[in-house]
């Protein structure tokens, strides 16, 4: 039989939860490791509120919902054991490092679907989903990870690190030479320097979240209000008939999710109920799916009916999608009553798309908005990404202390305190690239400064 | 050859340097019967380079030296001619005392501590050869056919072994100018299989001072308010005297790029690898040859003295050339030397077969401190030599030897980078090689490490009292500096808000007012509650400021190191084969078995080890310890 894998089954970074997925034989008996309890034999399917322990020190690192899916009914068709834990990246790292400890192996990408596959959990056209999915993953991730292995995130480091490196150097060289003779201009313009440096590193963490879609896929909500076409649409971009379009306002009343392969690059669509306040109590549950789905989304897509005057209900759909990354897909541009500058007053900096769910019309130019700032082309022209979550921690961290470091210089503090959050960086772009020992930097200092009484 | 022993000892030290002195006083204090062999008796605690003790770094490690009960800082407490504490106008943290010495009266007080230490005997004659008996070290032999017993020797050779000096194209064997080198206890470490290298360092020439022009040069005068370098000294009595800053010109640049081909450093002559951190004034010259004009210090040699050094001139070319290259300077046109400067290359041993203690892994009961070990200067010399009589004592005594961590001593990051990285130049200590240095300032060196000094028996009662004391002194005003609060109706508010232009906010605690960097440590003196203030040292008020000051960053700064300093202390077993890990490189094994760590810490500052490899590594010795 195969051995225990173990992975974060939710999107690394930071997050509410984090849900770590364990399957195989050993799954039990690495959770009572884990949990330290020797006796622990939960019951299927129930959720526990467990203590997570440190194998090393014994503290309490979390507390924990555990479920355990007892095989053959789980996703992978193997024992299961579902951990939700707290979201910080550095906690999950810590129980997935654990689990590791303990003799689980990380999951391959793909692996859990792969083995739902040959474990006949899955039908065969579900499993054409998951090899699109895993195909579109390798396509451009696969690019992206082979970037990542050459050392093209420690070569974009390292003129952020000699940059800083050029600060350091001279202050430094001031504290501890003070009785040479230095030139007097040495320490200029750092709180400036660092500024500009902090900035670049931002730059680097927030292509994390490109980075994590081109591994995890991208997740795109269908909002708007009832009957406006949303399932229509959904179908057209699946070119399927799984949603049941009726006439009847609120069908959709779960939200339905599909993967799409757009450009290489795995999409999930959800298609989502209609917003709308209702009694219904079933209608309910679809639209508190409904905000979670939205919560979840990386874009939304908020579908608007142009051939009809817009509503409080179409305004408030749109104001709150544009507090996320947002497109308005304007419907029923096949309809004589359509008109599309009636938009214009829902926002103003919106990126309106006039389409027709009936006829096709605008759905390419939809798909292509959709896909636009995630595209291959454009990830390859513009920028290098950022997929690990621990990188992305240190890239912030190392941001973070740059940017302390200028306001204790703003605040008029000595070197030696500025210089401890220089170092505090430098020593977590060098858990990326390799450890700037003080030897290297004290050889910085002799050759650019004579010292020597 | 002699199979019986002239003597008896339990601790045997070789060499009367800075490390010598520093370990045979320890060894005797601890209770052991003592000697210490030396070349010279006339020459014990001699500066070989020049007359001063300290500086940055260096100073934090006599303060660390003094605070563990060592005698460096007593000693130069009663002989410095001009006290100065450097970077005063920065943070307490990156402070230090350094003074320059009477070169003579160093050596007399020194050599008068040593004869007045029980337990302690002083021995003149050459060492040749050690006896060695099933790996254990039994003893030493000299020249003159003495054989002395011993349980430990401790070897402090300074730049005595193999020792060649160098002067334009001439060279000979010395230990130093005018004293003989060791010649044969440099081959018979050979012999035993210790990895031997080779080093270099120069000094200066030293002037006639009735032949400066001494209006030439800018003064350079002591402190008013001279800092101590040990905790038990109350103040400085003796009178103060003035250094003097001045410059080399373009002609004396050229001077030395027209007779490179004379200098053994740049004709190939010289092996050994010199620090680049006192290069030689050839070495400023070629490698900034933007740099139009180097600063130089006239430095006295002593109160009764004309003798002085001229430090930055640091030089191995030809005796002729050296008076004319200082007739080129400014002020020094009529100069006469007195002796002229020289390089010198000595053997030292890769520190990488020490074990913490400093106790060779070779010969049992052997230890190794100062210049052998690849360092240099004398401040690091010494704190090894205290080190290593300590573990000698604790050794024969079978007790369990003593180690500082790097995070609560500069002695401590000296040890472990000497033992883990091995050294490459002569290594000289910085302020920048502590990752804590926050908290390793030196007015905390006595609250850091006294108590071990108290627990080792280094510390006497009289002197444990006086630490006590204080501690308590300094953490009351700490409290104070935290209970006394104004408000904004307070006149003493007023005044200061005057003073700062700016707003304190309705009530400000003194503790507040002592952060801002405004705000200096006489104003804050006067702002303490008046009955106090009479009672109040500056220095105690000084360190509790320190301590208040750096509080938060050195809380933050932990809770980083938290992740590494508790994965630092797994231990790596002493008999584990690298090459078992599973995943480790070849070149990670290689390594790990080169510098053996013996704690992951230890592991993690190997250079060239990769985080992944650490990784492997430390789930190794967690699954292994389990």
């Amino acid at each position: 039989m195969s051995d225990t894998i173990v992975a974060l089954s939710t999107p690394p970074g930071r997050s509410g939860i984090g849900v770590i997925r364990i399957s195989g034989e050993s799954a039990l008996l690495l959770t009572c490791s884990l949990l330290n309890d020797p006796n622990f034999s939960p019951e299927p399917n129930r959720v526990i509120l467990k203590a997570i322990y440190d194998p090393d020190t014994r503290e309490v690192i979390d507390r924990a919902l555990v479920t355990f899916f007892h095989a053959p009914h789980s996703y992978t068709g193997e024992d299961v054991i579902e951990l939700s834990c707290h979201g910080s990246p550095q906690l999950l790292l810590r129980v997935l490092d654990s689990l590791l400890f303990f003799g689980a192996r990380t999951a391959e990408p793909g692996e859990f679907t792969m083995r739902a596959v040959a474990n006949g959990r899955l039908s065969l056209t579900q499993a054409e989903a998951v090899r699109d999915l895993i195909e579109a993953q390798t396509h451009a991730a696969v690019r992206q990870a082979a970037r990542q292995l050459g050392g093209e995130l420690s070569a974009r480091l390292q003129p952020v690190k000699d940059s800083l490196l050029d600060i350091i150097v001279p202050l430094e060289s001031s504290l501890e030479f003070v009785e040479d003779d230095l030139p007097e201009d040495i320490v200029r313009n750092i709180s400036e320097k660092l500024s500009s440096l902090s900035a670049k590193l931002d730059e680097l963490a927030n292509s994390f979240r490109r980075g994590r879609l081109l591994k995890e896929g991208l997740r795109v909500a269908l909002v708007g209000r009832p009957n406006v076409g949303k399932s229509s649409i959904f179908n057209s971009l699946l070119s399927s008939d799984r949603s049941i379009v009726t006439e009847i306002p609120g069908t959709t009343r779960d939200t339905i999710s599909e993967v799409v392969n757009l450009e290489g690059i795995p999409v999930l669509i959800t298609d989502t109920a209609g917003v709308r306040s209702s009694a219904d109590v079933i209608e309910q549950l679809g639209i508190e799916r409904t905000r979670r789905a939205v919560a979840d989304a990386d874009l939304i897509v908020a579908v608007i009916d142009g051939s009809q005057p817009f509503t409080e209900e179409d305004k408030k759909i749109v104001s709150e999608a544009s507090e996320s990354y947002s497109v308005v897909a304007l419907n029923k541009s096949d309809l004589e009553s359509f008109r599309i500058h009636n938009a214009q007053q829902l926002a103003q900096d919106l990126i309106l798309i006039p389409v027709s769910a009936k006829t096709g019309d605008g759905l390419t130019t939809l798909c292509a908005e959709i896909i636009k700032p995630f595209s291959a082309n454009y990830l390859d022209e513009n920028s290098f990404v950022i997929t690990n979550a621990r990188h992305f921690d240190l890239l912030r961290r190392a941001s973070d202390s740059l940017e302390s470091a200028g306001e204790l210089i703003r605040g008029g503090l000595s070197e030696e305190i500025i210089l401890a959050k220089l170092y505090e960086s430098l020593r977590f772009l060098g858990e990326i690239t390799g450890e700037t020992t003080p030897e290297a930097i004290l050889s910085q200092i002799f050759s650019s400064f004579c010292i020597g009484k | 050859m002699k199979a019986s022993f002239d003597e008896d000892f339990d601790v045997i030290v070789i060499g009367a340097g800075h490390a010598g002195c520093e370990a045979a006083s320890a060894a005797a204090r601890m209770g052991c019967h003592t000697a210490l062999v030396t070349i010279s008796l006339d020459m014990i605690g001699q500066m070989s380079c020049n007359p001063a003790v300290g500086g940055i770094a260096k100073g934090h490690l006599v303060r660390e030296i003094d605070a563990l009960g060592g005698i460096m800082g007593r000693v130069i407490d009663r002989t410095g001619i001009q006290f100065r504490l450097l970077n005063r106008s920065r943070g307490p943290a990156v402070q230090a005392p350094r003074a320059q010495a009477d070169r003579a009266l160093y050596r007399t007080e020194m050599r008068h501590v040593l004869e007045y230490t029980s337990n302690l005997n002083l021995r003149q004659g050459v060492v040749t050869d050690f006896v060695i008996e099933k790996g254990h070290v039994e003893g030493i032999e000299l020249q003159d056919t003495r054989r002395l017993k011993a349980k430990a020797v401790i070897l402090a050779a300074g730049t005595f072994l193999n020792g060649l000096i160098h002067n334009g194209r001439s060279t000979y064997t010395a230990g130093r100018a005018g004293e003989p080198a060791s010649i044969e206890l440099a081959e018979s470490l050979k012999r035993l299989g210790f990895p031997v290298g080779r080093l270099k360092t120069g000094t200066p020439p030293r002037l006639d001072g009735r032949t400066i022009d001494w209006e030439a040069f800018e003064a350079q005068p002591a402190d008013e308010r001279p800092v101590p370098f040990s905790f038990l000294t109350e103040s400085i009595e003796q009178p103060q005297v003035s250094c003097h800053i001045g410059y080399t010109n373009q002609e004396v640049h050229k001077l030395i790029q027209d007779n490179l081909h004379e200098s053994p450093l740049y004709s190939g002559q010289i092996k050994g690898i010199g620090p680049r951190y006192c290069p030689s004034i050839e070495d400023k010259v070629v490698k900034f040859p933007e740099k139009t004009r180097h600063q130089l210090f006239l430095e006295p040699e002593g109160y009764d003295t004309y003798e002085v050094y001229l430090n930055g001139f640091s030089t191995s070319l030809p005796f002729e050339l050296q008076q004319e290259l200082v007739h080129e300077i400014r002020g020094l046109e009529e100069t006469k030397l007195i002796r002229p400067g020289y390089a010198i290359e000595y053997d030292f041993v890769d520190p990488r077969e020490l074990k913490h203690f400093l106790q060779t892994t070779r010969v049992q009961g052997l230890f190794f401190a100062g210049q052998i070990n690849g360092t240099t200067g004398y401040e690091e010399a010494a704190c090894q030599g205290l080190l290593a009589g300590i573990n000698a004592a604790l050794y024969i005594q079978g007790r369990e030897g003593f180690t500082l961590r790097r995070e609560e001593s500069y002695i401590g990051v000296l040890i472990d980078d000497l033992i883990t990285q091995g050294v490459d130049e002569p290594y000289r200590m910085f302020t920048s090689r502590a990752e804590n240095r926050l908290s390793l300032r030196f007015d905390t060196s006595d609250a850091r490490l006294s108590p071990y000094g108290k627990n080792l028996g280094l510390i006497e009662d009289t002197e444990w009292a006086k630490f006590s004391a204080r501690r308590d002194r300094i953490a009351r005003l700490r409290n104070i500096l935290l209970e006394t609060r104004f408000k904004r109706s307070d006149p003493e508010y007023q005044e200061l808000a005057r003073i700062l232009q700016k707003d304190l906010g309705d009530s400000i605690s003194l503790a507040s007012i002592s952060q801002l960097h405004e705000v200096d440590i006489p104003l804050i003196f006067n702002l303490l509650p008046s009955s106090f203030r009479s009672q109040t040292k500056l220095s105690d008020l000084e360190t509790s400021i320190g301590d208040i000051i750096y509080h938060g960053y050195i809380r933050a700064q932990h809770q980083n190191n938290e992740r590494i300093s508790t994965q630092g202390d797994v231990q790596i077993p002493s008999d584990l084969q690298f090459n078992v890990v599973s995943g480790l490189s070849h070149e990670m094994v290689e390594r790990l078995e080169r510098i053996r760590p013996q704690t992951f810490a230890q592991a993690s500052r190997i250079p060239g080890m990769t985080p992944g490899a650490l990784t492997t590594l430390l789930f190794f010795l967690k699954s292994s310890k389990n």
